[in-house]
């Protein structure tokens, strides 16, 4: 880690620079960024360059819906391997493919109850703070249902 | 077989497993079997390639130095699961042009225990979130399946029975061990629905083939077997849903890397699925041996339960799938997987895989199929 990244260790980092945004200093806040092509009207997931269909160049930022419908989902029963930030210890969390109604799908954690999902539930956006190790904080995200 | 027709001439298997043996030590024995069995010695090779995807740099011509000093061209070739099939088509497309007529093509791997190393091919912010789990994207998909076309865990559990069956029959596999259908269904849950005896675990181990043109093979003798097709592809722009990917269009379905490479492949050796005798499909997961049955044309799409379930796809069914025993039993040295799988499919063609014969086949596929949608499909015929 270089000085610059030591000495901002109390600012909350975007997870993935260009895919998730929220008010600095208010961890309750979290969107979601994505790109629509002016060209073949495809949208994708972060800011790009190029639009991943069609190749265009011709691209503006949109921000993502923060509802969707579950479309498939897995549970994860062991601590997935890397330097996951998730709950210590190891908590078993349910992994989906969520469809948002910019028409993509995007792979997103799930918070709550494993049992409690299926294909079909309606879903919300949900701030999720990651702590690494070394103190530095990540603005991440989730996605959970309606009642939980 | 017209004289300009490229055949593999010698094959070459060191087990699969987890072994105290280097690199070097799994890919000399398998590149010295490959040239025995084609009558040749090290200096009759004028290219080789090494399939690899987990060993350090330049690991090709480190290897291949335990068979004597060379100034022949020897290149690395790596392509995620598909790295075999990239290799070989790398030693056609070099035999083709011209330059040289005699290539050996050897896949070595080295891996781990365990969930492979994330780093490789994920992002840091899946790391950190939770998504690094290859598993993960296979049961995902396998969930999706079975809501759309009723596949069931029964029958996902089937292709694991049947494959773990057919390993009690192959010296080359890790496992050698069959299940019932209740041991399988009551193994752990490793993402749901997959189970701990429906995956495949990395390993070690190394295959190699030598190839030649049927001309040259002819002056040889042997029992060349001829390549009708060798083809590799990655996925086009949402055309599959697997590891790494973080998202996928929900108005674009692209034709998968599986139809796409199996379409060039049969293209190629102009025949198709009916004509094919036998199969070895990339089965990390039972749940994918199912899918790509369906992708490679064998039944319609989500018609992969049913043809399992009828046992059309065992060693005495309509069309074979995995006779070795598959990734399940085997394990899956990345690099060497592919070539493992011609191995079988060239004994097959021979006629000498003993109790797990397919009666008369004269023709064979191999496919594999990994990360960023990587996919190979090799056509062999008698």
């Amino acid at each position: 880690m270089n000085k610059a990244d030591a000495t901002s260790n109390d600012a909350i980092r975007p997870v993935r620079e260009g895919l998730v945004s929220g008010t600095a200093g208010d961890p309750a806040d979290i969107r979601l960024l994505g790109s629509r092509c002016v060209s073949c009207g495809e949208v994708s997931m972060g800011t790009n360059e190029v639009c991943l269909n069609c190749g265009s160049d011709r691209i503006s930022g949109i921000e993502l819906a923060s509802e969707g419908e579950l479309w498939t989902y897995t549970i994860i029963r062991h601590k997935p391997p890397g330097g996951y930030l998730g709950p210590e210890p190891f908590e078993p969390f349910a992994l989906g493919l969520v469809e948002l109604a910019d028409g993509i799908r995007i792979v997103a954690p799930l918070d709550g109850d494993v049992d409690s999902f299926e294909i079909g539930v309606r879903l919300r956006l949900k701030p999720w703070i990651l702590r690494s190790p070394d103190g530095q904080q990540y603005r991440a995200f989730r996605f959970a249902t309606f009642s939980s | 077989m017209s004289s300009s027709e490229i055949v593999i001439l010698g094959t070459g298997i060191h087990p699969f497993g987890r072994f105290d043996r280097s690199p070097e030590d799994l890919g000399a024995a398998a590149a010295r079997q490959a040239l025995l069995e084609a009558g040749l010695t090290w200096p009759d090779i004028q290219a080789a390639y090494l399939s690899r995807m987990y060993l350090p740099a330049t690991s090709g011509a480190r290897i291949l130095s335990r068979l004597g000093g060379t100034d022949i061209s020897i290149v690395d070739i790596e392509a995620a699961c598909a790295s075999g099939g990239a290799a070989l088509r790398q030693a056609v497309l070099a035999i083709r042009s011209g330059e040289v007529d005699t290539v050996l093509v050897l896949g070595v791997e080295k891996m781990p225990r365990g969930f492979m190393d994330p780093s490789m091919i994920y992002a840091d912010w899946q790391v950190r979130m939770g998504m690094s789990m290859n598993p993960a994207y296979w049961s995902m998909r396998a969930r999706r399946h079975m809501h759309e076309f009723g596949t069931t865990e029964e029958q996902i559990a089937t292709v694991a029975w049947k494959n773990h069956r057919n390993s009690v029959e192959n010296p080359n596999a890790m496992y050698r061990k069959a299940f019932t259908m209740e041991q399988i269904l009551g193994s752990k849950l490793v993402c749901d629905p997959i189970r701990l005896l429906e995956i495949c675990a990395p390993n070690d181990g190394a295959a190699a083939v030598v190839l030649t043109t049927a001309g040259r093979a002819r002056e040889l003798g042997g029992e060349p077997v001829t390549i009708a097709a060798c083809a590799h592809t990655i996925a086009r722009y949402s055309a599959d849903f697997r590891c790494p990917a973080d998202s996928m269009s929900a108005t674009i379905a692209n034709p998968g890397p599986t139809e796409v490479t199996a379409l060039k492949a049969y293209e190629q050796a102009g025949f198709g699925p009916g004509d094919i005798d036998c199969f070895e499909v990339q089965d990390t997961d039972a749940f994918c041996e199912i899918e790509i049955c369906e992708q490679l044309g064998l039944c319609e799409v989500g018609g992969g339960g049913p043809l399992v379930e009828g046992g059309h796809t065992e060693i005495g069914g309509r069309c074979p799938v995995n006779m070795s025993g598959g990734l399940i039993s085997k394990g899956e040295p990345v690099g060497a997987s592919h070539l493992g799988q011609v191995v079988e499919i060239v004994s097959q063609l021979r006629g000498k895989s003993g109790a797990r014969q397919v009666e008369g086949a004269r023709s064979g596929l191999a496919h594999v199929l990994g990360a960023g949608g990587n996919c190979a499909v090799t056509i062999l015929k008698a």
